[in-house]
């Protein structure tokens, strides 16, 4: 109880209280901002937190990421784009809902059902992390080795697209990760003489380029230049809330479940969630006919799983230092860069960062009420920002950034290799946020694995027969299998339905 | 599309060889166990096997069910090349012209080579310049590079 308080003294101090606001701002503005994604708006946060000390710099991210992610509900609803990706799921049904007169109905759901989601799976995270811990204190470098590769694993099965391309962004990624020393005998790899590379690829300015430049250069090729939206009357958007949510509590539980699960699982992310809670909604819907066509549960119950996941995402970051999803891994990556290890050990010698991050999604959520609102009555005049003037700003953002770190121009270098490099990935189907998962995990794996077999001599049976690793090695396969697991589900069903 | 996924197929197979040529002076740990070689081979060995897999895939026709997503706009290739000038100058001028003078001039040159009418472009490169000055030199601290002009 005592740590509880403490960790709501570390909240309200001036300057973290600063912080909360202006991430807030910055958030619900990339969010409602179509083209601009959460992990973009994370990238560009990172070199401002960077500076930081470490409880202010979780609780913007925290705070951030849980604005957007609702906030790209907002123009899913008024001009049928997602403000971000993990509306996009719904973004047909909240738009037909519009046409149908029911924006006000659509936006309160969007606030509500997001912060309750968050608070779900804030609630989830903070029971079910510190058991968690006690058991990844019994880890060793051979779990933790398959952890890293389970992470891998299911970063690949669940991106969307083609997997095979998956997998070779988490290669490239990977890859990067090996340029400068290496862990077993300090050896340069692939750094052709470059003092700078010895100590790796930056991975700030490496997923700057990635995400933010790699925008700016998509953006600046074409486009809208600004969203002409109608205006729609948002005075009473909380009217009838209570009693959707009575109407469709086990919609919202189960949603809630489906999104923190998703979250834990390592590498996937509020994308993702969304649309497995809107599949699972379809399924067991007593409407079916409605989704597409403005189901208002589809909304609340994708609308819940996205901002859950957040929370779950945190999980595995916390406890085993392995990324939930993409955001996850960016902090990660800077953690490891600030030398500070997520893993069982914060919690028992930095308790704080557990409470920074724990009320900062009870905080970012409860604040999501009325700032949720405030977005959604500013909306029309953040989504008239224009292009040419955003764009520009954005990039700035980017080189200052990326300069920032290390106070080097060839940082920047990277961040313009990297964006052309991600611009030319996506542009052809290939998932960029892989290479930063792989960045992140690259070295975690190989770390992990060296020191394991170096440990026992190179008796590889380790891996396989010590229980934990055993059991992490078989939820590792499984997870190959999923994709081939869904091939088969869909062939049985289009059987099933043909022989009715 | 099928023509770019046959282009990366090849690229990721060429990189795979290309680590497999680096690595092969590798230094390996005692009793001959690989060491630093071992990870970046692995990969060489991936890249070699799912870029063949992206090769063949790019050369047989379209499969039934499987969906592409439309290619993007590709409208106006000048202003990515544009955008990328711009980083260029600005890391060739900052260290000379110093922060404040480069990015708020190719702030506004960016902006107006977008179309953005002149006025607001001025008033908006200027506030952004600000903005990032007070929020990195005065609140976080960082040095930003000062140039001749000391500012």
């Amino acid at each position: 109880m005592k740590s509880v308080l403490q960790g709501f003294a570390l909240l309200f101090n001036f300057k973290v209280i600063v912080v909360i606001m202006l991430s807030s701002i910055y958030g619900l503005f990339v969010g409602a901002m179509p083209g601009l994604t959460a992990t973009m708006a994370a990238a560009l946060l990172i070199p401002f937190t960077f500076f930081m000390d470490p409880v202010p710099a979780l609780v913007s991210v925290v705070t951030m990421s849980a604005m957007a992610i609702f906030a790209g509900d907002i123009p899913a609803a008024l001009i049928r784009i997602p403000g971000t990706p993990s509306s996009a799921a719904y973004t047909q049904d909240s738009f037909e809902l519009t046409k149908q007169g029911k924006a006000e109905m659509v936006l309160g759901v969007d606030v509500f059902f997001s912060c309750l989601g968050g608070l779900l799976g804030a609630v989830i995270l903070m029971t079910s992390a510190p058991i968690l811990a006690e058991f990844a204190m019994t880890f060793t470098t051979f779990e933790y080795f398959w952890l890293a590769a389970m992470g891998l694993s299911a970063t690949v099965m669940v991106s969307a697209g083609s997997q095979i391309k998956g997998a070779l962004s988490m290669f490239l990624g990977l890859f990067l990760s090996t340029v400068g020393v290496d862990i077993t005998l300090g050896f340069p790899r692939f750094t052709f003489g470059s003092v700078e590379l010895l100590n790796g690829v930056n991975f700030i300015p490496a997923m700057i380029g990635l995400f933010g430049v790699s925008e700016v250069i998509r953006s600046v090729m074409g486009g809208e230049l600004a969203y002409p939206i109608t205006r729609v009357r948002t005075g009473h958007i909380f009217r009838g809330m209570w009693g959707l949510l009575r109407k469709y509590q086990v919609n919202f539980w189960r949603s809630g479940m489906i999104g923190t699960f998703i979250g834990i699982l390592p590498g996937a992310g509020a994308d993702i969630a969304a649309w497995v809670a809107y599949a699972a909604s379809k399924r067991f819907s007593k409407e079916p006919e409605k989704y597409g066509k403005g189901s208002i549960e589809a909304i609340i119950d994708s609308g819940t799983a996205n901002n859950s996941c957040l929370a779950g995402d945190w999980v595995p970051a916390l406890v085993f230092g392995i990324p939930g999803d993409s955001i996850t891994a960016i902090v990660i990556g800077v953690l490891f860069m600030k030398g500070l290890r997520p893993g069982p050990m914060i919690f028992e010698q930095q308790p704080e960062i557990l409470y920074a991050v724990y009320m900062a999604f009870i905080l970012a959520n409860l604040l999501m009420i009325p700032f949720g609102w405030l977005a959604i009555k500013c909306s029309s005049q953040m989504l008239r920002v224009p292009r040419n003037i955003l764009m520009p700003g954005i990039l700035m953002f980017c080189i200052v950034g990326s300069f920032a770190i290390n106070n080097t121009v060839f940082d920047v270098g990277i961040m313009l290799l990297m964006g052309i490099a991600g611009y030319f990935l996506e542009d052809n189907g290939f998932p960029v946020a892989p290479v930063v998962l792989g960045l992140v995990l690259g070295p975690l794996v190989e770390k992990n694995f060296m020191m394991s077999v170096i440990k026992a001599d190179w008796n590889l049976a380790q891996f396989f027969t010590r229980t934990g690793s055993a059991v992490l090695c078989i939820l590792t396969i499984i997870i190959w299998f999923f994709p081939l697991y869904m091939a088969l589900l869909q062939k049985v069903k289009k059987s099933g339905k043909s022989s009715k | 599309m099928r023509k770019n996924d046959l282009i990366f197929g090849i690229i990721f197979v060429v990189l795979g060889i290309f680590i497999f040529t680096q690595t092969f002076f590798y230094p390996s740990l005692d009793k001959g166990h690989p060491g630093p070689g071992l990870f970046p081979n692995l990969l060489a060995i991936l890249f070699i096997i799912f870029g063949a897999i992206l090769i063949l895939k790019a050369r047989k026709p379209s499969d039934a069910g499987e969906e592409e997503a439309p290619p993007p706009a590709h409208g106006k290739v000048a202003n990515a090349f544009f955008v990328l000038g711009i980083i260029v100058v600005y890391v060739a001028v900052v260290d000379i012209v110093g922060f404040l003078l480069t990015s708020a001039v190719l702030l506004f040159v960016l902006m107006f080579k977008l179309g953005a009418p002149a006025l607001r472009s001025a008033i908006s490169s200027i506030c952004i310049t600000l903005f990032i000055n007070i929020m990195f030199l005065k609140i976080l601290r960082v040095p930003l590079p000062p140039g001749i002009l000391g500012w």
